[in-house]
């Protein structure tokens, strides 16, 4: 091994050394905070919703009437009744959030009435008997909501609902050792308690953002209509009429009313859609942290195949001497790639260090996750490969020096 | 020794082809030193160079200690000029970025040898040359005279069958020159075979052997007709 002279060799390029060394550990550590942002991001994106997403969408209804917002409850009936007629639509529900549509309500979750700290704090879902049916999503215990359970209610005087459906998640976190059916829950009063008749399987709620992720899976669905100024559909069309029924539909609606107003620009959205604009923040940091780690890398490549290229230029002469003295070209390209080995070692072991102490900062600071070691190794990897990749071609230039070059001026 | 039969070197370009060595021959024997002499771009750089494997030749064979190495591929003659060839160049070419025991161990490592080998080699190398007390030193700390003898005692320490040396005083002062010289003559008692470059006739005129190199051949000054007259001149002179 060379490793002696290549390390007394290096005493005299101290700044190019160090600097490359420092590159590589500045982008060390960057880059795996980065790819455990992503991983953290594309794992939240990947999460399933409990819901059989495609033929599926939503319409957001405003009724152009606020004076008689309190009167909707027969208009919303007639809606989904004209909705469950055609052709095109398989099942309709009528609400006022579902999963993944980022806002809606949700309201603390409690066993007991005087319960200081709350068990949950899930999404409340005003549904009816279809909901199920429309979203594709399994009841695992007890019973569906019939349809006479489906009352109108009005926001000035919520009050206790009587029968509730919860989320598997949300079954687990209030009755961990038994079954949910038949137990009460204080959801939306202390005065009295709703009764869960059903749980159903994995279903999300509408929140996305990071800082709910404890309660992601929890939801609560309340048998009703409400009456406000807003009303979304979610409609399952028939398999492979999913345009035809959002077409249809809307125009169903407004034959039924025309006093509604539904965006033309996204009053209509697939359930992708709703997943892409649920997650665009997700997306956007995971591709922000992919382009910065790209770009790093690349500067680092770049930078690495600069110093070795003015290196190899720079010992153009000492490259012939060698060769004279009886180095074979694999012994100038290993001179080379080992030479660039130790520096790119020193480069990412300061780079680990750096990249700890990145990631306990951020926890503190904005009580991230704690950097997982394997993407600490997995960044080191790249580099150490990226390193070696990039340093191959100007070595393989240095070992193609001819050994008469140590007979030439310097 | 160092056998090169109708050896030539043909330099080609689009437009001319340019011999630097043209029916080339000359025996050296084991042991012999032997001084190159010629003018500038008679081709003696040329001859060394092509000597110590350094460059390929266009025609002829060149057999080195036995070995026909005419058509060996760049490993094997890497492996020859590191186990059989020494060499001393003009201008040292020590490395700089290493102290003069690790510039001496250069060629010892590409030849695999263990590190306690290589010690007893370079201390022995270096002892020799007289600067043994110098082995922590940097290339830029030692004098002109110092460092060709660096460059000797990195020559000497792979025991090398043949000691090739190009112009080795052509950067030194007198006295400097005359010590090099000096152990370049007890290194040849010693057995080694050396080959010299020079345009120097005072150190031609320490060798052996002097051939004579003009446009790329080796020519007898005393019998080619061409340069009889301007020979037989020079001689008196030196002889006045």
């Amino acid at each position: 091994m060379q490793i002696k002279p290549i390390l007394t060799a290096m005493r005299h390029h101290k700044a190019g050394t160090i600097l490359i060394a420092f590159q590589i550990a500045l982008t060390l550590a960057i880059v795996c905070n980065a790819l455990f942002i992503i991983q953290q991001r594309v794992t939240r994106v990947m999460r399933p919703s409990g819901v059989e997403e495609a033929n599926l969408f939503a319409i957001d209804n405003q009724w152009a009437d606020s004076a008689s917002v309190q009167n909707v409850g027969a208009q919303i009936r007639a809606d989904l009744t004209a909705l469950r007629q055609l052709g095109s639509v398989q099942d309709a529900y009528a609400t006022n959030s579902f999963p993944l549509r980022g806002w809606g309500w949700d309201n603390y979750v409690r066993l007991r009435p005087d319960q200081v700290h709350r068990t949950s704090d899930s999404a409340i879902f005003f549904t009816d008997d279809h909901t199920l049916a429309t979203l594709g999503v399994k009841l695992i215990e007890g019973r569906n909501f019939t349809s006479s359970e489906a009352h109108d209610v009005s926001i000035k005087t919520l009050a206790a609902w009587p029968e509730i459906i919860i989320s598997k998640d949300l079954a687990k976190k209030t009755f961990p050792d038994g079954h949910a059916v038949g137990k009460p829950l204080y959801v939306n009063s202390d005065a009295s308690p709703s009764v869960v008749v059903g749980v159903t399987d994995t279903l999300q709620s509408h929140m996305t953002d990071s800082d709910i992720t404890p309660f992601a899976y929890d939801a609560v669905l309340v048998p009703g209509y409400l009456l406000q100024g807003m009303t979304r559909y979610v409609i399952r069309a028939r398999p492979g009429q999913l345009q035809a029924a959002m077409r249809d539909a809307k125009r169903a609606l407004v034959t039924q009313s025309r006093m509604r107003i539904i965006d033309p620009k996204d009053g209509v959205r697939t359930f992708a859609q709703v997943r892409a604009k649920a997650y665009e923040r997700d997306y956007g940091m995971a591709m922000l942290m992919g382009i910065v780690s790209v770009v790093l890398l690349a500067i680092t490549a770049a930078g690495i195949v600069g110093l070795t290229s003015f290196w190899v230029g720079q010992r153009r002469k000492q490259i012939g001497i060698r060769r004279a003295l009886g180095a074979t070209r694999a012994d100038i390209l290993s001179y080379f790639l080992t030479e660039n080995a130790m520096i790119g070692g020193c480069g990412v072991i300061v780079g680990i260090l750096l990249a700890l102490g990145i990631n306990l900062w951020m926890v503190m600071r904005f009580e991230m996750a704690h950097l997982s070691g394997l993407y600490v190794l997995i960044a080191a990897a790249i580099l150490l490969l990226l390193g070696q990749g990039a340093v191959l071609a100007p070595a393989l230039r240095a070992s193609r020096v001819s050994p008469v070059e140590a007979t030439r001026p310097a | 020794m160092l056998k090169m039969t109708h050896l030539s070197k043909v330099y080609r370009t689009e437009v001319v082809e340019t011999y630097a060595l043209r029916d080339f021959n000359i025996d050296v024997k084991e042991g012999e030193f032997v001084a190159v002499t010629g003018p500038s771009g008679s081709g003696k750089t040329t001859f060394l160079t092509i000597a110590g494997l350094l460059e390929t030749f266009t025609g002829g064979t060149y057999h080195l200690d036995n070995l026909d190495v005419s058509n060996l591929d760049d490993n094997a003659r890497s492996k020859i000029r590191n186990e059989k060839i020494g060499f001393i160049f003009q201008a040292f070419n020590l490395i700089p970025d290493l102290n003069v025991f690790d510039n001496v161990e250069v060629p010892l490592r590409y030849r695999g040898m263990k590190a306690l080998e290589r010690k007893e080699r370079i201390m022995g190398a270096l002892d020799r040359v007289g600067l043994a007390s110098r082995a922590k030193h940097y290339p830029a700390e030692l004098s002109g005279g110092q460092q060709q003898r660096v460059a000797i005692a990195r020559a000497l320490a792979g025991s090398p069958r043949l000691l090739l040396a190009d112009e080795p005083t052509g950067n030194l002062d007198t006295q400097m020159a005359r010590g090099v010289m000096e152990l370049l003559e007890e290194i040849h008692r010693d057995g080694a075979t050396i080959v010299m470059v020079t345009h120097d006739p005072e150190l031609a005129a320490r060798a052996q052997r002097n051939v004579h190199i003009i446009d790329g051949q080796v020519v007898d000054l005393a019998e080619d007709p061409r340069f009889h007259s301007a020979y037989v001149a020079a001689a008196g002179q030196v002889r006045g």
